[in-house]
């Protein structure tokens, strides 16, 4: 359904009638013509067929329900109903062609249905809260699948109707809730963000499209305060939450691809055509939706180049698309493109030859030769090994045994060779001359004792060797750098941790690893980390490089390779991101109607100008958080928003990835209130909260997180509620905050920002690198992870279902949870705890471990046996599934912990629950009534 | 005795360069939101203009200090301990990666320095005229 013409039934075209603004629907053979759109005709005289089929189940009627209301709409849409009357009543009565019974066509009925039917199941007793029944209900979302995305079935496409605005300017309905009185529910967390409602006829095609899915790009608020003051007012942060470059999954549909290089762009404010423009000038212009500035039509536009003769404007992807790519022509390029080109730094000192590092990454380089982006042969490879020297390696044409050239002046350092250090994957794969290096390097540095670590001097000779190309660093080091620029010293002072002092340690030591990024990110070149020390290496001064050129950091803590669990994680993750496609020489613009302004930018990239984001080569998976301003008051009935990527693939094809949403304006508080979404507020506040923890205090970056929701709940209650400015015996919230103080609150013990002196500051450093880089999906889990009770799961969970594996429903996050003979999975997206209850009968420990009982079991790091028997079946299904479901490289660590074992671990699995109190950290209980308190005015706030 | 001729002459001409210094910033951070110049070259610009105008104003101030000037020491005091401060705490150069975000806080800072300049430029102007005068009676 992605365009009204791609629906056309065979015999029938379509025409653009500029002087009713609409399209024009002719039968070819007789010449017949109508507004209406001929499959809807034809749908509406099928609905009763439709409706026949006697087995009545009440999901059943429910779909039937809404396709009717969905096709009835779209026909008042293209012109079934005369428009205007369409307009001035949209809401109070059907629309006039209803052949249908009117019951079923009350579109306001339709629109609300969906949190309607949430607040009765919320409404309903807590008993039913985990009602295995349900867990067929749950979102797809949590089964990894994105909701109502690409299905077409009835359900998604009515909401999506809901969605476009179809249902008319009706007001958002403030639901508020006590949070004294309602315990947070995870399955919340995934369902989707309140729904934009675009006022009618915002979009040019009718497409369920039109606007970006939110887990492309997502606001904090889904309805623009149409003025500064009454965002002020509000005390909601506003800021996009994008991830433009999320994989996208087999049973996803992919982002549709422009391929004409025909790019219609506004001459002013070069926003790209998208599906809220409006064509004027029978159809030769059209007007920007952002600066209202008329463009012309490209003349190419309406033709089409694969069969070389008119096209159908309204099949384009980009007019009924919320997220597109096009293929960009020459001009876009600023120089020819330029092969994918990937150096690794390797560390081969003696702790990291010792740990096993060097064997395993050598192997999965070797293993993963074939999954390196190389389409079109070009793709350059460069390995260089260092401890407290250089060492190169260089291959000639038809050479196929290496040669290694020794560099042990680090202060000035110097390619040894001009050429051949650099290869060409594909030339130095055909000698056989490649993989003989990689077996061998292990080999060669097998009796190392040198001790220290060359690293700056590496990350420049690597740099020295690719700076005309551009391309991927990929640093593998075990230790701290030692020698040469780039020098660090263990800073690590335990009676600091803790104190004001400890956010220095967060900060870069040596000025080097920001100057460096800026070459780096000059050269077009990403840095990415991987760190496997098991002593102090100062993860926050080397995660600067990949911050700022849009790489990623890896930590491995105490890597053991000898550990089969640890070489499987790093293997799984470092094979990911060598094969993740290379996207290079991107620039990042987020484009807004007028008023609007994006004021701060956080993420892994570097801001060149005010609002011009570099990024050498293009992460999939990462998430980036905008913060807009209102500059001036709006009066427009909608604002749109546009982020474009550009970016060259590695088989030198540039390309541009565009993603456009739309919000309505409102001049109304409580739909401000009503349109907030909790899961984007959270992402902005973890990543505000990072920033802060660096320019100020840990501490102070705790207060501001918990203040600015203190603002928002008292903002709420005293315009919301009759409580007004007094004391109130409720804390209320908006049914779609309900979550936010649990995401805060598992914000605030989150290891990157928790009040703790035991945190070593690199697992401090790292966590924070994850706070501001993970896209929302993997994000949330983060700060609030997921949390599932295994030994009474529903039958159906860890069976296949229509939409893979299902999961069992997720429980609240507090040991309350915990039974003494159960079976839980704990998961955060970075690892994964089976919490085993010491009473476990010995079935279950024999199903699950094959061992005879709870005393055999050993807690600690493991993989899992498959085991010939369904519950072993289900639980290995479901945790397959868990490492699946979150996009990104992660390889989450499987840990078995006992109720009775080792304190540290287990000590850890219960901090994931973060509704618990853990010594100083409020209970999610204490939490809520300090947060009464200060909202009541008590707190002395 | 023209030894305060001299100082505040001096002293004139110092404030008219370090106001026009503070003129430049402005004008490049302007440049900066208006998109005339990327960040990078920005810093490297203006980081060759921190260190000698820090020490062009600490070295005024210390002639203050010698020559017994102590109402143009004390008004001059605070700036030098707020810019040693700075230099103590290493982060007086301006950084690329953060300019963005901190780019209100230095032109707020640029501007309260270019109001100090130009009203120590008159008042040393002034200090300047009254020393002719008296050395003329
Ligand atoms: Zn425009």
């Amino acid at each position: 359904m992605a365009s009204p013409a791609e629906q056309l039934p065979p015999g029938w075209a379509s025409e653009w009638e500029p002087t009713n603004q609409r399209l024009l629907f002719i039968e070819t053979a007789t010449g017949h013509t109508q507004w209406e759109h001929p499959a809807e005709t034809a749908g509406a005289l099928q609905q009763p067929a439709l409706e026949s089929p006697p087995v009545a189940s009440a999901p059943g009627i429910h779909h039937s329900k809404r396709r009717q209301y969905a096709a009835g709409q779209t026909q008042a849409y293209y012109g079934g109903a005369d428009e205007t009357s369409m307009m001035q009543q949209p809401m109070s009565q059907p629309p006039p062609q209803a052949g249908m019974e009117p019951q079923l066509f009350t579109p306001g009925l339709a629109a609300t249905s969906a949190p309607n039917q949430f607040a009765m199941q919320q409404g309903q007793a807590q008993p039913q809260y985990f009602d295995p029944s349900q867990g067929q209900q749950q979102p797809d979302y949590l089964n990894g699948q994105q909701p109502s995305y690409g299905q077409p079935n009835p359900n998604a496409l009515a909401d999506q109707f809901g969605q476009m605005g179809l249902g008319g300017p009706k007001p958002f309905s403030l639901q508020t809730a006590n949070l004294l009185t309602s315990p947070p529910d995870p399955r919340e967390l995934s369902l989707p963000p309140p729904e934009i409602r675009l006022p009618p006829n915002a979009t040019v095609t009718p497409s369920q499209f039109a606007n970006a899915d939110p887990s492309y790009q997502r606001c904090t608020l889904n309805a623009f305060p149409n003025s500064s003051s009454l965002l002020s007012k509000s005390k909601v942060p506003l800021a996009l939450i994008i991830a433009p470059y999320r994989t996208v999954s087999e049973n996803e549909p992919p982002v549709p691809l422009v391929t004409d290089t025909v790019i219609a762009r506004c001459r002013r404010c070069r926003t790209y055509i998208n599906p809220f423009v409006q064509f004027i000038d029978g159809g030769n212009r059209w007007r920007c939706c952002m600066c209202n500035l008329s463009n012309e039509v490209p003349q190419m536009f309406d033709w089409d180049q694969t069969r070389n003769q008119p096209g159908d404007r309204w099949s384009r992807a980009e007019l009924s698309h919320g997220t597109v790519e096009y293929v960009a022509p020459t001009e876009y390029m600023v120089r020819p493109p330029q092969p994918a080109v990937y150096v690794f730094l390797i560390d081969v000192s003696h702790a990291a030859v010792q740990s096993g590092m060097v064997a395993t990454a050598t192997r999965t380089i070797l293993e993963n030769l074939d999954r390196i982006p190389d389409e079109d042969e070009r793709t350059k490879i460069a390995i260089i090994c260092f401890d407290v020297s250089l060492y190169f390696f260089s291959l000639s044409p038809g050479q196929t045994d290496p040669t290694m050239l020794v560099v042990s002046d680090v202060d000035d350092v110097f390619l040894p060779k001009p050429t051949d250090l650099l290869l060409n994957l594909a030339e130095a794969r055909t000698g056989g001359g490649l993989e003989s290096l990689l077996t061998r390097i292990n080999d060669m540095f097998k009796e190392n004792s040198i001790i220290g670590s060359a690293m700056g001097p590496a990350l420049q000779a690597g740099y020295k060797l690719m700076v005309p190309i551009g391309g991927k660093i990929i640093a593998l080091s075990a230790s701290l750098p030692s020698l040469g620029v780039g020098a660090l010293k263990n800073r690590e002072d335990p009676k600091i941790l803790g104190t004001a002092k400890e956010s220095g340690l967060l900060q870069a030591a040596s000025t080097f690893y920001k100057t460096f990024a800026i070459e780096c990110s000059r050269a077009q070149v990403t840095v990415d980390m991987f760190l496997f020390s098991s002593a102090y290496q100062d993860v926050a001064s080397m995660s600067c490089l990949p911050h700022y050129t849009s790489g990623q950091t890896y930590y491995y803590p105490a890597f053991n390779a000898a550990r089969a669990e640890d070489a499987l994680k790093f293997a799984h993750e470092f094979g990911e991101v060598l094969a993740m496609p290379i996207m290079l020489e991107a620039i990042m613009r987020v484009r807004a109607s007028r008023g609007l302004r994006m004021s701060s930018f956080h993420g892994n990239f570097f801001v060149r100008s005010t609002d011009l984001l570099a990024m050498p080569t293009v992460s999939t998976n990462q998430g980036y958080a905008i913060e807009i301003q209102i500059e001036e008051t709006m009066n427009v009935p909608f604002v749109v928003l546009q982020t474009a990527i550009l970016h060259t693939t590695c088989y030198g094809e540039r390309r541009i990835r565009v993603v456009t949403t739309a919000y309505p304006v409102t001049s109304n508080l409580s739909e401000v209130f009503a349109s907030a979404d909790q899961v984007a507020l959270a992402v902005l506040l973890a990543n505000k909260a990072v920033e802060r923890s660096l320019s100020h205090k840990l501490e102070d970056a705790r207060d501001a997180v918990f203040n600015k929701l203190v603002e928002i709940l008292q903002t709420y209650k005293s315009s919301m509620t009759a409580a007004g400015a007094g004391a109130s015996a409720q804390l209320a919230v908006g049914e779609n905050l309900k979550m936010l103080p649990v995401l805060i609150l598992g914000l605030l013990k989150n290891v990157g920002i928790r009040q703790s002196a035991q945190i070593p500051p690199d697992i401090r450093a790292y966590s924070q690198a994850l706070l501001t880089s993970l896209p929302a999906q993997l994000l949330i889990p983060y700060i609030y992870p997921s949390f599932y009770s295994l030994h009474n799961m529903p039958p159906e969970a860890g069976t296949v279902g229509p939409e893979g594996v299902i999961m069992p429903p997720p429980l609240p996050l507090t040991s309350e949870r915990l039974e003494r003979h159960g079976l839980f999975l704990i998961e955060d997206g970075q690892n994964i705890f089976l919490w085993v209850g010491r009473d476990a009968v010995p079935q279950l420990v024999m199903d699950v471990f094959n061992l005879p009982s709870y005393d055999v079991l050993r807690g600690g790091k493991t993989t899992l046996p498959t085991l010939d028997n369904p519950f072993s079946q289900r639980v290995n299904a479901i945790i397959q599934k868990t490492r699946e479901m979150r996009r990104g490289v992660y390889y989450p660590h499987l840990y078995i912990v006992k109720e009775d074992g080792e304190p540290p671990l287990r000590l850890w699995a219960l901090s994931a629950l973060v509704q618990d109190r853990a010594d100083v950290l409020p209970s999610y209980q204490q939490f809520i009534s300090s947060l009464k308190e200060k909202v009541n005015g008590n707190g002395g706030y | 005795m023209g030894g305060t001729i001299w100082l505040f002459l001096f002293a004139v001409i110092m404030a008219a360069a370090l106001l026009f210094c503070m003129v430049f910033f402005i004008i490049m951070f302007s440049d900066l939101e208006s998109d005339y110049i990327n960040p990078i070259d920005l810093c490297n610009k203006l980081n060759q203009f921190v260190l000698p105008e820090n020490i062009a104003h600490g070295f005024l101030t210390i002639l203050f200090l010698i020559s017994a000037q102590w109402i143009a020491f004390l008004l001059n005091a605070p700036l030098l301990l707020f810019n040693a401060n700075r230099i103590r705490n290493k982060n007086h150069m301006y950084d690329a990666t953060e300019i963005f975000r901190t780019l209100p806080a230095h032109k707020k800072e640029s501007f309260i320095k270019l109001a100090f300049y130009l009203l120590s430029f008159f008042y040393y102007l002034y200090r300047m005229i009254v020393a002719l005068i008296a050395d003329n009676e």
